[in-house]
């Protein structure tokens, strides 16, 4: 019946499920919870926030000694807080519980403050420390949250069986780690609470000890209890809190060594008022405590079981520096998402004194887990973000980084190594970087944007000799001589990241620090740091900062979504070449262009099949016309020429013949794909032959009446034999207009970030920043995005929807899902309309492509834009009316295109439609997809929109508009 | 023949297919007398009562940074691989509760995951139409990242479920948004056999879930966008099998029942439903009358070991645990103590039955486990 067999012995014991109480009956009474009378509870008063100090005293709970352990007598004293850890008294704290662990008492006591105060929001917060006050921070920030969950009348639930719980809103719970199963009887194993606002449910509490993790250690201690003192205190507290009673047992074990005490970890279940009710009415507490040899008051037992000593080996959680044996350990740090911590302290950041143990692992637990787990806590103990250098703890010439200078500092090409918590000078012109107050201990990347300008006196120098504003030491000063470096007069030097130095005001440059073999010798004697092997050129670091690696917590941070989305045909496609042609330096890795080209040449073979479908029925119309005429000649004798041989135009030579009909065969079969990349060296020869053949060209001026032939074949198609070789090497505009070569599936997308403007210009703040921004296009096909589409929610994480739209299809029709012909620019509004609607989108930015402008502008021309439906009230002015539109739209010019018109018509008829579906405003740009300057231009109009996004909060309404002009003329 | 007259005939064909089917139903109805719950209460069955410890949660596993989207376990050492939102495949040790390996996916979107029989390799599939897998043995590079040891690539739309033929490491059976289902050879990467797609009787709209049978791994089953589940066999690829006609909505989540003469199926019409593969039968509509008009969708189900219990994990969080025979609910996973604080995305059982996995929204994994006097059902 153990339902979860373990493979491993080791773990049966220590794993095994709940299980059914299988012990003598227990001789003593079970605790359960005592009603709370509503009408007593007091309302809650805002309590002044009492000012910590040393000396506060607080009313606690006095431990007074019970001969029985069954007795059912509890006292109410009040006692002063003795010790020296204060507690922050907050108002919604009900009840907190401290552990002191004071290692200069000779006993450890168990401190119990019950501060009851009488909000319905009852929020109980158990404090674990140590004499130092950190605890009790953490614990304040802990019942704040958990004081809004139990508002909302959640249940909260007291664990029994309780490896797994691990989730810090049950925090409470779970560090009252262990309740015994087989002592409650197995009635009452489930304890669940229910803090509700009107407290209508009685709530007892009962302070259970801790069990022990064996059944029968628990016995054994059971038998010990006669002879055990017991202390059993129940404590109402100052506020009174009628039915609350919390109780504190010290147990003081007298039988076994002389000065044996007992710790224990305060536990309060609260127990639903029904589940309790197999209990007896009595209040009684059980308990097992461990006990613990006296070693001159150190604490050495496993935090959790309260066994071994200070010599059983111990793993230490690396926030609260709690420590637990070998069978405890995995139960106490669960699953581990952030390196050896407690579940409680999941999220919280590390004791900083641990940071160079970090990814450390013990021979415990190699022992306990085996290598792949291993490896996989210490690389997210190492890397994961909680665990990381808070960037405030950083000083940089006297301010404290931020997070983005922290990012700069750690991911720069040449970092400060194992860099801790403290204060340190950074020569940003030279890239020397010292701790404050001392010499310089290493050179690391110069030009970072991080902390302030330097002081002089940031090494405390003395020597009144400076290199770039600061202030020199002896140590340098020596070095500086020993090199040769003329130093008299106390000069002030400017010394470059490549070593020149020169003096303050002077042009020349005096010399090189680090050119001589010697220099390097000398600063090795005087422990002086020297420029690293790799440390690069300005230049170079620029290039560096797309390629260099940035840890995933950074990555997810860093990383902005833009999602692709449009209409068949609309260009997402050549959007989405043209971003991974405009940005990535290799944009198609050799692989991808070998498929490419396969695509293209596949591509290519199937438009050819296409022309010479077209062939054989422009063949047979003619042959028909000719039979016609032929017919008409024999009644009519002066006809045309001569054409027994039934030869038209479109006729082929046989040996092309076949081929065509062999390649149609296979087209028709479905098999294209298959067969010609590997095929297109044996036709090669052929296609040109064909391609050169009167009869394929006669075709080919007829293409427009074939309605399958896509219009960009006529691109490859003039460069058919090009193409078709097998050493061509497709050209990024072949690429750009290659159909199907994004992805045949669907989904494609592309890293990137976004080029410095101005290379040369000064780095500021802004641009660094910006630098370390990636972006990531991703383009999704419209098909399937049907009305069930389930996983447009797994992009609820992007940070802007750009939904392209194809000017040029207002005409165009196509047979939509319900199989009606429709037309594209409605089906395209549909598909928007949907996109907006859906509720992953909700509150997402928007930006309208408005593509293929370029081919719209002829077509305009041509085709009146009424010929859609939905832009019926399309009326241009032309003419007369010059200066009204001129004023409405500052980026047209005095004459503005039947094109421009008829496309800002149709983007505010886009802007209409997205308004009415959200009240928001829809962002608009124009790109004809094959320019890459109009991509850069919307992806940068992107880029400025989300930036936007996150600084509008800091701008108020009046300083809206200037921005916002400044984003659209920076278009 | 002109396309006017072309369409004429397909709306009189479409009129026939329709009045066929209705029949069909008609005559179904008329043939089944009863269904499961209602011979169960005649026998006098009382459905299965849950204690407060029946049930527990035993382990939690932290780790995902996403929304866990799917999970499967090892038939052996109790292994687990789940599949989140942030890209990634973790492989957990169940007893333990840690990570042996994470695997960082090329593609982010992934919707899928599967353990291999042998526990040798895991597969994963989503929105890049591939169906990637990893050797756990194969040596990590310097970042702990797994290289992908096969692509299998073919589909033609999303990859919404796969399944490793039971006993062998080297076939799978994908479904997807093409409409079709795959069995693939993973030595070759190649396709075995599609099952549906455009010139044959399949499925009309997104596959999204595929379950194969236990005792005749030739047998599978798929749940589709039409709102109809497919059972298939292996050997005949061109048509299914028979056609399980009956939901509502999209069929979401097809199981097959422990002794493979039936399936369950959830669906976005907030049933589930027992077919029985042989009769073609509806067995029983599992289905919780809610207050309001919201129907929560069936996101996913599995039954237990002996068929008695399926557990249902639904759009508003809940995760029920009906009693199959009498078709109630017995106990609600989402209001359990130590319960997901968002809801349960995906299910998966042990599969010796003792252990109950389930992930969520909330980034966690939990196991749950037949404590107490409770035997294993």
């Amino acid at each position: 019946m153990p339902p979860f067999e373990t493979s491993d012995a080791d773990y049966v014991a220590e794993f095994s499920f709940a299980v059914e109480y299988s012990g003598p009956p227990v001789t003593y009474n079970l605790p359960c919870a005592v009603p709370i009378k509503v009408e007593r509870i007091p309302v809650a008063a805002a309590a002044a926030q009492v000012s910590l100090s040393d000396k506060l005293s607080l009313p606690v709970v006095q431990p007074l000694l019970a001969p029985d352990p069954r007795s059912k007598k509890f006292s109410k004293e009040l006692k002063t807080l003795g010790s020296d850890s204060s507690t922050l008294v907050s108002p919604t704290t009900v009840i907190a519980f401290d552990r002191n662990n004071e290692s200069g008492r000779d006993c450890k006591e168990l401190e119990l403050v019950s501060e009851a105060t009488v909000s319905p929001t009852s929020v109980i917060a158990f404090e674990e420390g140590n004499t130092s006050n950190r605890g009790y921070f953490r614990s304040g920030e802990l019942s704040s949250s958990r004081a809004l969950e139990f508002s909302n009348g959640h249940y909260a639930s007291g664990e029994l069986c309780d490896i797994a719980n691990s989730s810090r809103e049950f925090g409470f719970s779970s560090i009252s780690h262990e309740h015994s199963p087989e002592l409650l009887g197995g009635a009452g194993i489930s304890s669940t609470i229910e803090f509700s606002d009107s407290f209508d449910k009685s709530l007892g509490s009962s302070l259970a000890s801790r069990v022990s993790c064996s059944q029968k250690e628990s016995l054994d201690t059971n038998n010990d209890l006669s002879q055990a003192d017991w202390v059993s205190t129940e404590s109402v507290s100052s506020f009174d809190y009628p039915s609350s009673q919390v109780s504190s047992m010290k147990i003081v074990d007298g039988n076994n060594e002389s000065k044996c005490d007992l710790i224990r970890t305060p536990v309060v279940t609260f127990r639903d008022f029904e589940s309790v009710d197999a209990f007896d009415e009595e209040y009684t507490q059980d308990a097992s405590e461990k006990r613990m040899p006296q070693v001159k008051g150190k604490k050495g037992s496993c935090y959790r079981c309260f066994m071994g000593n200070r010599f059983t080996e111990k793993e230490v959680c690396i926030v609260c520096d709690a420590k637990y044996c070998s069978n405890c350990v995995l139960r106490a740090m669960g699953s581990m998402p952030e390196g050896r911590k407690c579940v409680t302290c999941i999220g919280f950041p590390i004791d900083e004194s641990k940071r160079g143990s970090l990814g450390k692992c013990s021979r415990m637990l190699k022992r306990l887990l085996n290598d792949l787990e291993v490896r996989q806590i210490m690389r997210t103990e190492k890397l994961c973000e909680a665990n990381q250098l808070p960037p405030e703890y950083i000083c940089v010439n006297a301010q404290p980084l931020s997070h983005e200078e922290l990012i700069i500092l750690q991911t720069c090409s040449n970092p400060p190594e194992k860099l801790k918590p403290g204060k340190y000078w950074y020569d940003k012109v030279s890239g020397l970087w010292g701790k404050e107050g001392q010499k310089p201990s290493k050179i690391i990347s110069p030009h970072l944007n991080v902390g302030g300008p330097i002081k002089p006196d940031a090494s405390n120098g003395n020597t009144q000799v400076f290199i770039n504003g600061r202030e020199i030491t002896k140590v340098e000063l020596r070095m500086l001589q020993l090199s040769g470096v003329q130093c008299a007069g106390n000069p002030h030097f400017w010394v470059h990241d490549d070593g020149s130095y020169q003096e303050e005001g002077q042009k020349n440059t005096r010399g090189y620090l680090w050119g001589k073999a010697g220099t390097k010798l000398v600063c090795a004697l005087l422990s002086l740091p020297v420029p690293s092997k790799f440390s690069n050129s300005c230049g170079e670091q620029g290039s560096n900062i797309v390629n260099r690696t940035v840890p995933d917590y950074l990555q997810q941070r860093i990383l902005q979504k833009l999602l692709l989305i449009g209409y068949n045909g609309s260009g997402t496609s050549t959007i989405f070449k043209q971003a991974k042609i405009l940005y990535n330096e290799v944009p198609f890795s050799a692989e991808e262009r070998e498929n490419i080209k396969l695509k293209i040449q596949s591509n290519v073979y199937g438009y050819l099949g296409i022309l010479l479908e077209g062939r054989e029925i422009f063949e047979e119309e003619e042959l028909i016309e000719l039979k016609k005429k032929h017919s008409s000649r024999i009644i009519d004798p002066s006809g045309n020429t001569g054409n027994n041989d039934d030869k038209t135009i479109y006729s082929v030579g046989p040996r092309l013949k076949a081929f065509s009909d062999w390649l149609l065969k296979t087209m028709v079969s479905g098999n294209l794909e298959t067969i010609f990349p590997a095929g297109t060296r044996e036709y090669a020869p052929l296609v040109e032959e064909l391609w050169n053949d009167p009869a394929i060209q006669a075709t080919y001026n007829r293409r427009s009446e074939l309605e399958m032939l896509p219009t960009v074949a006529s691109y490859f198609l003039e460069r058919a034999i090009t193409v078709l070789r097998t050493d061509y090497e497709p050209s990024n505009l072949d690429i750009l207009n290659a159909e199907g070569v994004t992805s045949l599936n669907g989904l494609a997308c592309v890293d990137f970030s976004f080029p410095q403007s101005a290379p040369d210009a000064d780095i500021d703040a802004a641009d660094q920043h910006d630098s370390l921004l990636r972006y990531q296009l991703i383009r999704l096909h419209a098909r399937g995005m049907g009305e069930n589409c389930k996983w447009l929610e797994m992009f609820e994480d992007v940070g802007m929807v750009i939904f392209c739209v194809a000017l040029s299809d207002y005409d165009q029709f196509s047979v939509d899902g319900n199989g009606s012909i429709t037309n594209k620019m409605v089906q395209s509004r549909q598909l928007f309309e949907f996109i907006v609607n859906h509720s992953t989108f909700d509150q997402m930015d928007f930006l309208l492509i408005l593509n293929k402008f370029d081919l719209f502008e002829e077509k305009v021309e041509l085709v009146p834009l009424t010929q859609c439906d939905w832009f019926h009230d399309f009326h241009p002015v032309l003419g007369r009316h010059h200066s009204n539109s001129n004023s409405n739209s500052n980026s047209i010019n005095n004459s503005p295109s039947l094109g421009h018109l008829a496309s800002h018509y149709i983007a505010v008829k886009f802007k209409r439609l997205y308004s009415s579906l959200t009240g928001r405003k829809l962002y608009v740009s124009l790109v004809k997809g094959l320019e890459p300057d109009t991509v850069d231009a919307a992806l940068k109009y992107a880029r400025e929109i989300l930036k936007w996004d996150e600084e509008r909060a800091n701008f108020s309404l009046s300083e809206y508009s200037i921005y916002s002009t400044e984003v659209s003329s920076s278009q | 023949m002109s396309v006017a007259e072309l369409k004429e005939r397909h709306v009189a064909a479409m009129e026939t297919v329709n009045s066929l089917r209705e029949r069909l139903k008609q005559k179904r109805l008329s043939l089944l007398d009863t269904d499961v719950a209602g011979y169960a209460r005649l026998q006098g069955r009382t459905p299965v009562s849950f204690g407060p410890t029946d049930l527990v949660c035993c382990r939690t596993l932290q780790g995902h940074t996403g929304k866990v989207y799917s999970l499967d376990w090892t038939p052996e050492k109790n292994r687990i691989v789940s599949a989140s939102q942030d890209g990634r495949l973790i492989v957990w040790n169940a007893l333990t509760s840690q990570k042996t390996h994470t695997i960082k996916l090329p593609c982010a979107w992934v919707m899928t995951c599967a353990f291999s029989p042998t526990g040798q390799s895991v597969a994963c599939g989503g929105l890049d139409s591939v169906c990637s897998i990893f050797n756990l043995n194969s040596p990590m590079d310097k970042d702990v990242d797994l290289p992908v040891s096969r692509m299998l690539s073919g589909h033609k739309g999303y990859v919404s479920s796969c399944q490793y033929v039971p006993d062998e490491d080297t076939h799978l059976i994908t479904s997807s948004g093409d409409h079709t289902c795959i069995l693939w050879d993973i030595t070759t990467g190649l396709r075995t056999s599609v099952f549906g797609g455009e010139f044959q009787s399949g499925h009309t709209a997104d596959v999204l879930s595929v379950s194969i049978n236990g005792s005749n791994s030739r047998m599978f089953v798929s749940g589709s966008c039409d709102a109809t589940a497919r059972l298939w066999d292996t050997r005949v690829a061109s048509r299914a099998v028979r056609t399980f006609h009956g939901h509502e909505g999209d069929v979401n989540t097809v199981r097959f029942f422990p002794d493979g003469n039936r399936f369950g199926t959830g669906s976005d019409d907030g049933t589930c439903r027992l077919f029985d593969i042989r009769t073609g039968h509806q067995l029983q509509v599992y289905y919780q009358q809610h207050g309001d008009n919201d129907v929560p969708h069936v996101t996913s189900i599995v039954f237990s070991i002996s068929g008695r219990l399926l557990f249902a994990g639904y759009s508003n969080g809940d995760c029920y645990v009906w009693d199959t025979l009498l078709a109630k609910v017995v106990l609600n996973l989402g209001s359990l103590q130590n319960s997901h604080e968002a809801r349960i995305s995906c299910l998966g059982l042990s599969a010796d039955g003792s252990a109950l996995c389930t992930g969520s929204s909330d980034t966690n994994l939990k196991i749950w486990a037949f404590g107490g006097h409770r035997r294993v059902i």
